[in-house]
């Protein structure tokens, strides 16, 4: 890459700025057809940064962040369909409040316990939305709600083009460059002794829990608008959740941009599966055979292959899980 | 038993009646002990008598059946293991905790990340310089070698300005060299004020570091007293540390 400047920061620098103009004049050079991929790619980037802010960063797996997503997604739905009609922007903030109680109605309990009880918690919690979704009236039964649809391709893509950069520029100063990132990263590795330095594990936890479930509603709510309808499966189903820890361990656990490029990958796979195929449940086995080839061959992921100082993140996240090492509890 | 001396009117630590029962293993059977402002006092005894497990009852990292733990005028008892640490305690582990996927100069700012924050990166160079670890500043912590462990070990009880430190076998198995660096930073310190609960199997180190000796035997403290007398007592020496004068 001759044309790059040799200084990494430097380096960094200048392919970010490239990325920024790509991203931002697309909507003039592609399609709709082109646009919508794109917006759909930024949307899985941002989700999967989401899901490694706690995954990733503090080593405890969450199995339910579709929960998040869907909520984001109902409350934006609920809000802007009869009665109420309200403007998509104040949805957002009302999705979020919603979402950041129920992570803390879950979160606070379990996340004191082992890895194990905090994913099965989560994982319940999506399952659990997605029956009382499917019984209750309000939120529209199996049929889901429809929204009052909005035909601006350009709008949705900048939305989500928003989103994913506020995502990404929160999770680089509050996990890479703070005081609050050196103790999510201490507890992961040693929560004993991130305690022992008086550092109040419990509450980092929590913060950044709801800061990722958070984080993913308002991908909800974007989504909710673009697609003008949604049902329980359609927003809650486990499988977005599973596209989201296979991006993340695809790119790089624990990293900025792993995710990034793991979402996009992936993303690109599946929409490559869907032109050719067509809805297919190829796609799962595509996911699961990625999930087996990154823990056996790429423990770091793929931004783990450019990475000087190599990190194992997905030790820590499985001592956790399992309890087996000392990232567990005293 | 030699009463030997004891620490001044206002100690900065003290445990009364300390118990701790793991099944049927008397870990802590009626711990007592003090340790004085500016003291640095030796826990000597055989294995598996129950030192690591009073420093975490005393770190709030395992909660006590019964008993008071007294710290710097506080009761701390059943407080929880951040808020003890936040009052001015720091703890080493025998064997190393690092945050293994940070830098060494991560761990040491980790480990000040609460408290004094204002000033932190500077604490940590100068911690990174007392305890020459500057070539290593910027390896990750499972890179270092077992030594490099320990001493990072010991530089983030340093690095938080803590008032009582527990040190666990902290030159347990390194380098003379290192072992030098370790002694000069604790006399440093206690220059400074700090005060030290040290657990060390090397009598040679117990001599030529710590004020007074406390002895420990199947979960309670069985004599202290200045190096001397402790080992005058030959009775003490051979049932507690299996070597007669
Ligand atoms: N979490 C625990 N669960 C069960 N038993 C424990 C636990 N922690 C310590 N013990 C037991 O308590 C006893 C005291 O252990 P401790 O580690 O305090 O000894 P020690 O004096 O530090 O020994 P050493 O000199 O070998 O380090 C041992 O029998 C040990 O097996
Ligand atoms: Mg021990």
């Amino acid at each position: 890459m001759a044309l790059l400047p040799a200084n990494p920061q430097w380096r960094s620098l200048v392919l970010l700025a490239i990325i920024i103009v790509v991203l931002g004049v697309l909507p003039w050079t592609v399609n709709n057809y082109w646009l919508r991929i794109a917006t759909g790619a930024l949307m899985w980037a941002g989700l999967a940064c989401s899901w490694n802010m706690l995954g990733g960063y503090a080593g405890y797996i969450n199995f339910g962040q579709s929960a998040f997503f869907g909520l984001g997604a109902y409350v934006t739905a609920f809000l802007m369909s009869d009665p109420f009609g309200l403007a998509f922007p104040v949805t957002i903030p009302a999705g979020m409040v919603v979402t950041a109680l129920c992570a803390v109605i879950i979160g606070a309990p379990t996340l004191r316990l082992r890895g194990a009880y905090f994913a099965i918690a989560t994982w319940a919690f999506a399952e659990v939305l997605i029956q009382f979704s499917s019984a209750m009236d309000f939120t529209g039964g199996i049929g889901g709600i429809g929204l009052p649809p909005y035909l601006n391709e350009r709008f949705f893509y900048f939305a989500m083009f928003g989103a994913a950069a506020l995502t990404y520029l929160l999770t680089w100063a509050l996990f890479e460059r703070s005081r609050f990132g050196l103790k999510v990263k201490a507890l992961r590795d040693h929560e004993p002794a991130a305690e022992a330095m008086g550092i109040n594990t419990a509450l980092v936890k929590l913060q950044t829990f709801v800061l990722s479930a958070v984080t993913a509603s308002v991908f909800g709510a974007i989504f909710a608008y673009w697609v003008t309808f949604i049902n329980p499966k359609s927003v809650f189903g486990g499988d977005i959740t599973d596209q989201m820890v296979v991006m993340v361990l695809l790119g790089g656990l624990g990293t900025l941009w792993g995710p990034a490029i793991g979402g996009v990958a992936l993303f690109g796979v599946n929409r490559l599966i869907w032109m050719y195929w067509g809805d297919t449940a190829f796609y799962i086995a595509i996911l699961g055979t990625a999930i087996v080839l990154v823990v056996l061959f790429l423990p770091n992921g793929i931004a783990g292959l450019f990475e000087r100082r190599k990190q194992n993140a997905l030790d820590k996240v499985l001592d956790k899980l399992v309890g087996s090492g000392e990232g567990g509890h005293p | 038993m030699s009463g030997g001396m004891q620490p001044a009117a206002d100690p900065i630590l003290s445990v009364r009646g300390l118990f701790k029962h793991f099944g049927g293993i008397k870990a802590a059977n009626g711990v007592e002990l003090a340790v004085g402002r500016h003291e640095i006092a030796g826990l000597i005894g055989p294995n598996g008598c129950g030192k690591s497990t009073l420093f975490s009852l005393v770190s709030g990292a395992v909660m006590p059946d019964k008993g008071e733990i007294c710290f710097d005028g506080r009761a701390v008892g059943g407080m929880s293991a951040h808020r003890i640490a936040r009052l001015g305690l720091a703890r080493t582990f025998q064997i190393p905790a690092l945050f293994d996927n940070m830098t060494v100069t991560e761990n040491l700012l980790a480990a000040a990340a609460e408290g004094h924050w204002r000033g932190a990166s500077e604490r940590a160079a100068e911690t990174l310089s007392l305890l020459k670890l500057e070539h290593v500043a910027d390896n990750r912590a499972s890179d270092l070698s077992g030594g490099q462990q320990k001493l990072l070990e010991f530089g983030r009880a340093v690095v938080r300005q803590a008032s009582l430190i527990l040190l666990d076998e902290v030159t347990a198995g390194v380098h003379p060299n290192i072992r030098k660096i370790i002694l000069e930073a604790i006399a440093r310190l206690r220059e400074q004020g700090v005060s030290f609960l040290v657990i060390e199997h090397d009598m040679e180190m117990v001599r030529n570091v710590c004020d007074r000796i406390i002895v420990m035997d199947s979960g309670r403290v069985v004599t202290s007293g200045a190096f001397e007398d402790i080992v005058r007592n030959s009775e003490v020496m051979q049932t507690y540390l299996g070597h007669p004068q």
